[in-house]
């Protein structure tokens, strides 16, 4: 290598230490791998899988196909960025290949490959690399105008928050923001001064460059480009940045049918990748209810884990109520990371269920449901009393199974990470159930819905009240007739996007009165600030975030809120001055309009008195 | 000292000096938690509780005893607690019992 060439060090040096900094973490990573391969995971290695993992990275690790779903300048910037990274990857390895006839070089060779042959063979594929590695450059420049945009204006790109970065985070990305300006600049001079260069980087240098006294600045630009990027490579495996490596490697292990851990271990398996995989894009943190009081957010939360400090009062405080979960384009698993946190937090806490009556097996005639109301339920009379009401009506049977011993499903504990601790339980409600001979399991908290459905292993289909009330009303065992009514819906957590339930409760407000279109709702929906996920959230926390859900549940005409969770219920209520109903309570009583006369004559008979 | 007369009578192991110090651990409790020092013993988490229907679970009694040095007693029974939640959701003075009861039930030994 001649002498004029060594600045090509500083970006090997960085570029070699990336790698095997990068290495060392992932073998220790996968160290339990090495020593229990798993059987599966090779056989998936070399099928179908592979290539969707590839598809996976080109579309969510090049276009950004889902952030640009949610909001497309932004998903533009992350597309610009990484596709315009990626082309110019590809692009310098092709034209070294088809400049030199030789497929293998030096890594320094492409990067810096236009200081060492400026004029490349003419020709036609020539020229194509020449304006497609521009193309590539404009892409990037793009994308990083935009980010700089995000930094001063964040509303230009249509956010409202966008992540607050460590030391060491903006030291890279001041790195990572100097590499393509200097490269373009680097490039442009060299054009100017031996010409050639595409639309870019060739126009560029003949009109600003061509000078013979900038000759002398040719060799400091390359040196400054190659040490940026060398630099860049050296906080890589230490910073945010580290997602980019991590989040290719996380797809694959993901496809190969690697699962994360129930209990935390933020160096272990795909919980480690998954925690690295976060890029901190920030999507999470418009989203979350607590935005404006709390640091809790994923993007925080993840980067606590990597750090090893402060993530225990994160996961304490957050809510659990899965909107970054839904918002995230990398689909990490968010709340069972939260619930590894909580169990881990709380690893000493041991329960003992001994005292439970056993659970004889009933024989009993066939019904149509089996009504589980949980604990909620017991607070919430009036619900247990309308759904039964309209079981009547839509001619069902049912059992009630806790209308006497009342048993916790389970899912708070497993929400506090303690799901082990639940087994006993679910195994007392599995016997209560297991004896009974029905058609389906409906319960009126969606809290019970999403454990008995995802945890219990039930032989017969379990649905919400919700649920089951559009089944009658679609096949016409209810009839309800279009009131005046206006109602705002408010989406529980654990039924929305828990469960992904949001049509029937619609379809139900729908057929008896209107219903209000509200400005964060289903996907969106805030929580209402009681969820059973947070642990150590204040009172008064906790009435801010009502409020704020209030806010946007109390729009113009709506007569009554009206949700299909106890807990939202019971909550809602505290601080509403719309009164507040379930579902199957405002189901129950607008179909029956005499009924309510007679309800008003009788009140006007007691004013009377 | 003559014993003040109230016009009632307690058992005197039941008496709460609150100005006695507190145990380390208690202390870490009420610090992890500090929400608990709300309790007024009002007992609406007692009416509601879903274990209390099978066994004398009450979270009330739990920081009562708590606060008198009862460490091990409070760890057992706060074991038998299922986590449900309905004395949160009824508690007029927001005390986070479940996050509570968890920090509690890690008092007693661990499980053979």
């Amino acid at each position: 290598m001649e002498k004029s060439a060594w600045f090509v060090w500083p970006f090997m040096l960085g570029f070699m230490f990336a790698l095997v900094v990068l290495l060392l973490r992932y073998l220790w990573w996968l160290r339990s791998l090495w020593r229990r391969p798993s059987s599966r995971l090779l056989s998936r290695m070399f099928s179908k899988h592979s290539l969707l993992a590839v598809r996976e990275i080109f579309s969510e690790g090049l276009l950004h196909l889902r952030i640009y779903k949610r909001n497309r300048r932004l998903g533009f910037m992350h597309m610009s960025l990484a596709l315009g990274w990626f082309m110019m990857i590809v692009g310098g390895k092709f034209e070294t290949w088809f400049h030199s006839g030789q497929f293998l070089h030096g890594t320094w060779y492409a990067v810096f490959f236009r200081y060492f042959e400026p004029q490349t063979a003419g020709g036609w594929a020539g020229t194509f690399w020449l304006h497609y590695m521009d193309l590539g450059l404009l892409l990037v420049l793009t994308g990083l105008a935009l980010a700089i945009m995000k930094r001063i204006r964040k509303r230009i790109l249509g956010i409202h928050s966008s992540t607050r970065h460590t030391l060491v985070n903006r030291v890279a990305l001041t790195f990572l923001w100097m590499i393509f300006p200097l490269r373009l600049v680097a490039e442009a001079l060299t054009f100017g001064q031996h010409g050639g260069g595409g639309f870019l980087t060739g126009s560029l240098g003949r009109c600003c460059f061509s000078s013979g006294m900038l000759a002398g600045l040719e060799l400091p630009l390359w040196w400054a480009y190659s040490l940026s990027l060398g630099a860049f490579f050296v906080v890589l495996p230490f910073s945010r940045y580290l997602h980019i490596p991590t989040e290719m490697a996380l797809i694959f292990l993901r496809h190969w049918g690697l699962r994360a851990a129930e209990d935390l271990q933020p160096e272990k398996a795909l919980q480690a990748f998954e925690i690295h995989a976060c890029s901190a894009c920030g999507l999470c943190l418009d989203v979350c209810p607590a935005i404006k009081d709390h640091p809790f957010q994923s993007a925080y939360f993840l980067r606590a884990l990597r750090s090893g400090k402060g993530w225990e009062s994160l996961a304490s405080t957050c809510l659990s109520c899965g909107a970054c979960e839904e918002a995230c384009p990398i689909n990490l698993g968010l709340e069972k990371l939260r619930t590894a946190a909580r169990g881990k937090i709380h690893e000493k806490h041991h329960a003992v269920y001994s005292y439970l009556p056993t659970v004889a097996p009933v024989e009993t005639s066939r019904v149509d449901v089996l009504l589980f109301t949980g604990c909620m339920g017991r607070l919430k009379p009036a619900t247990t009393k309308a759904l039964k009401d309209l079981f009547e009506e839509a001619g069902l049977t049912w059992v009630h199974l806790d209308e006497q011993e009342s048993i916790c499903c389970g899912r708070p504990l497993s929400l506090a990470g303690r799901a082990g601790e639940a087994s006993a339980l679910r195994e007392h409600n599995r016997n209560l159930i297991q004896g009974q001979q029905a058609r389906m399991l409906v319960t009126t908290c969606p809290i019970c819905l999403k454990q008995f459905r995802d945890d219990y292993g039930l032989e017969l289909p379990v649905y919400h009240h919700s649920e089951m009330l559009w089944y009658c009303l679609r096949a016409g065992r209810l009839k309800r007739e279009k009131g005046t009514a206006c109602f705002s819906y408010h989406d529980p957590c654990e039924l929305g996007r828990k469960s992904a339930c949001y049509q029937a409760p619609r379809e139900l407000l729908q057929s008896c009165g209107t219903l209000l279109p509200l400005e964060r709702e289903q996907a969106d929906a805030l929580c209402c600030g009681n969820s059973l996920g947070a642990l150590s959230l204040s009172l008064s926390e906790r009435q801010a975030l009502t409020s704020r859900t209030l806010k946007v549940l109390e729009v113009s005409g709506a007569q009554s809120i009206v949700t299909s969770c106890p807990l939202c219920q019971h909550n809602l209520a505290r601080q509403s001055r719309l009164p507040v109903r379930d579902l199957a309570e405002v189901l129950a009583v607008t179909g029956l309009p005499e009924q309510h006369g007679q309800r008003t004559a009788a009140l006007a008979a007691v004013q009377e008195l | 000292m003559p014993k003040p007369d109230f016009g009632f009578a307690f058992a005197p192991n039941r008496a709460l000096d609150l100005s006695a110090p507190l145990l380390p651990e208690v202390q870490v409790v009420l610090e992890t938690e500090p929400s608990i020092r709300a309790c007024m013993a009002c007992g609406q988490c007692a009416a509601v509780c879903t274990a209390g229907a099978f066994t004398p679970l009450a979270f009330y009694r739990l920081v009562l005893q708590l606060r008198g040095g009862d460490v091990a007693a409070v760890g057992e029974r706060a074991r038998h607690c299922m986590l449900c939640g309905k004395c949160q959701m009824t508690c007029p003075r927001g005390v986070n019992i479940r996050n509570a009861v968890l920090l509690m039930a890690a008092l007693a030994p661990p499980k053979p």
